[in-house]
């Protein structure tokens, strides 16, 4: 029960929380406005993590010209998804928005002499030897750290400081995407996710405010790949499987697929279940080794996602009507 | 030559299984509207529970497969009664369906590790037996693979072309409404469905399991994709087209090895032919080789 009180618990639930916030936003925004079902998001967050340890430790680039690197190159390829499977009905994009992840997991797996292939970023051949690729912003996260240090003594963790630095963001996004979904182009998009021919019939081009849509999606995937890769420090192809798009989905559905608000709630709810499976150390949970815990995330993920969609489709701030007009 | 003949006779091996498996799924589809993205993880359990009964109870191979075809068929029953029903009758959009079926292989997913470990595992029969065949190196376990798997897939085309459940199943696909007002009874159908699709999951993983020679946990998983692909090149929702389209996959994957082509993909890039092929069909022909662009999909 100890770790339930240990403020380093907590931290470490609220970090998460911003980074796969952030993710999901970009999940809310595709499916929220533009009723885009987009099962390949994690490819965005591996691209832009990708390139960032990519080309700061490879061609030693700064950490900052990395980031903006990779969050356009995230929105590139979604508009290169976009481009060619856009026009797909709804479940034929689904399914080739998840070979299109795939896709980018299996060129990381397998161009050993730039990704680091399964080994990670760790393996990416480095000039100088040097395979890290945070020291940037590490110095802004230890300058946090040793102001607080002197306030709260041990508490003061480079996951707390994480946490001072995504949550700002978070609601930065959250709050520029409650603003981006009062506007006209929001309302033209509602109106396409319904029905393709009365917008068309206003003359509005469905296809390119879907496009835009999936762009913008992709930033904010693009975007948590930033903060995931300074947050773990470590990259490698098992971090992007298929199933981290659907801990994206597990929150926008509990939040409710149009409740910009309730992702901050969700966010939390999906972070204190992946950290509460990771470290908390009472019974029965102590009972199980490290790789069971994982399982047994897998399958509480999975748990939640049914119990949802079976007993309340509309999540936990959601509006019924809106859930059921697909 | 010997390596044309090679990689065609996996790529047939290989092809069936993916029919059996694309079968399953197009069935689903067809019938229900939904992507079954749980799928795979049937074809790893039921390779499981046939380890299990022929390898730790040591019980015959055949009526191992049998009983784990019946493990298949059962839990896809209970689904259809706890959770399926009941989503039809909440009338659930396409989202829900896909988030329910991802949501199950989810859940199946671990239930499986926590009963049957994490090992590699293979069946009692011996891998390394060959046959030669005109310079090419058959495997004892494909050709038996192959016989039995074309003969499944006879089963299954004649099944649906002739038993009476498979003909309402058809109707059924073809228009919901009118088959429901002529006397066709909706829940049997679908219950018939599911049993199919879990019977011939099980059957398809027990082949693939004996085609890899040793499997893990997430055998089926990684093969998820690679149905989907046959199941749209076939055209969508297409019982038969699926059957084709299953083996015309196979062959592609297999024989994109051959050094013609581009000096042959390297093997470990197998499954991104496989995506990329279910891109390419999207992309250019979204209804299949088998599809009209008037027939609705």
């Amino acid at each position: 029960m100890e770790a339930f009180i240990q403020p380093g618990f907590w931290i470490f639930v609220l970090a998460l929380a911003g980074i796969y916030g952030i993710f999901s936003l970009g999940l809310q925004i595709q499916y929220g406005v533009g009723g885009i079902m987009n099962f390949g998001h994690v490819g965005m967050m591996a691209v832009s993590g990708y390139t960032i340890a990519v080309l700061v430790i490879k061609y030693e680039w700064s950490f900052w010209w990395a980031a903006l690197a990779g969050v356009i190159l995230a929105a590139f390829l979604g508009a290169l998804l976009g481009l060619t499977t856009l026009r797909l009905s709804g479940d034929y994009f689904a399914i080739a928005s998840i070979a299109f992840a795939e896709i980018v997991r299996y060129w990381i797996l397998n161009t050993d002499n730039v990704t680091g292939g399964t080994q990670g970023t760790l393996a990416i051949p480095s000039p100088n030897g040097f395979s890290s690729y945070t020291d940037k912003p590490d110095v802004i996260l230890t300058w946090i750290s040793d102001r607080l240090y002197p306030l709260i003594g041990d508490e003061a963790s480079r996951d707390l400081s994480m946490v001072l630095v995504v949550w700002p963001f978070f609601g930065l996004f959250i709050w520029l995407s409650s603003r981006l979904q009062k506007t006209s182009w929001a309302r033209v998009l509602r109106a396409t996710r319904e029905d393709d021919d009365v917008p068309r019939s206003l003359g509005k081009n469905v296809f390119r405010f879907r496009l835009q849509t999936l762009i913008i999606g992709s930033v904010f995937g693009g975007l948590a790949g930033v903060f995931w890769s300074v947050q773990f420090a470590l990259l490698a192809p098992e971090d992007f499987l298929r199933i981290v798009t659907f801990y994206g989905w597990m929150i926008l559905i509990l939040a409710g697929a149009t409740r910009v608000k309730g992702l901050f709630v969700a966010a939390i709810f999906f972070g204190f279940l992946y950290g509460a499976t990771r470290f908390l150390e009472f019974w029965p949970l102590s009972l199980l080794s490290s790789p069971e815990r994982a399982y047994l995330r897998v399958f509480l993920i999975g748990l939640v996602i049914v119990l949802l969609m079976v007993k309340r489709p509309q999540g936990l701030f959601g509006k019924r009507q809106e859930m059921i007009l697909e | 030559m010997s390596d044309f003949i090679q990689y065609f006779f996996n790529g047939l091996v290989v092809g069936c299984i993916f029919a059996i498996a694309a079968v399953g799924i197009s069935l689903l589809y067809s019938v229900l509207r939904l992507v079954n993205f749980a799928a795979g993880d049937f074809l790893t359990l039921g390779a499981f529970i046939t380890y299990f009964l022929s390898v730790t109870l040591e019980l015959n191979f055949f009526l191992s497969i049998i009983v784990s075809m019946l493990a298949g068929m059962g839990i896809s029953w209970f689904l259809e009664l706890v959770l399926w029903r009941n989503l039809r009758r909440n009338k659930a959009g396409t989202l829900a369906l896909f988030l329910v079926a991802t949501g199950v292989a989810l859940m199946l997913r671990p239930i499986i590790q926590f009963v049957f470990g994490t090992e590699t595992r293979k069946f009692n029969i011996d891998i390394l037996k060959t046959y030669d065949f005109f310079g090419a190196r058959i495997p004892q376990t494909q050709l038996l693979v192959l016989i039995f798997a074309s003969a499944s897939i006879l089963t299954i085309a004649l099944f649906i072309a002739k038993a009476r459940i498979g003909k309402d199943m058809r109707a059924y696909a073809n228009n919901p409404g009118l088959a429901s007002v002529s006397g066709i009874n909706v829940d049997r159908v679908v219950l018939a469905t599911w049993l199919i699709s879990g019977a011939l999951g099980s059957l398809a993983g027990v082949f693939q399991g004996l085609v890899q020679g040793q499997f893990n946990n997430a055998m089926g998983e990684s093969l998820l994709l690679s149905f989907f692909a046959a199941v749209v090149l076939g055209t969508i929702g297409d019982a038969y087209g699926a059957l084709a389209g299953g083996l015309l996959l196979g062959l592609i994957m297999e024989l994109s090895q051959l050094s013609i082509f581009f000096g042959g993909v390297p093997s470990n890039y197998k499954p991104v032919v496989a995506f990329a092929t279910l891109v390419l069909v999207l992309l250019f022909k979204p209804e299949g080789i088998f599809g009209y662009r008037a027939r609705k999909v």
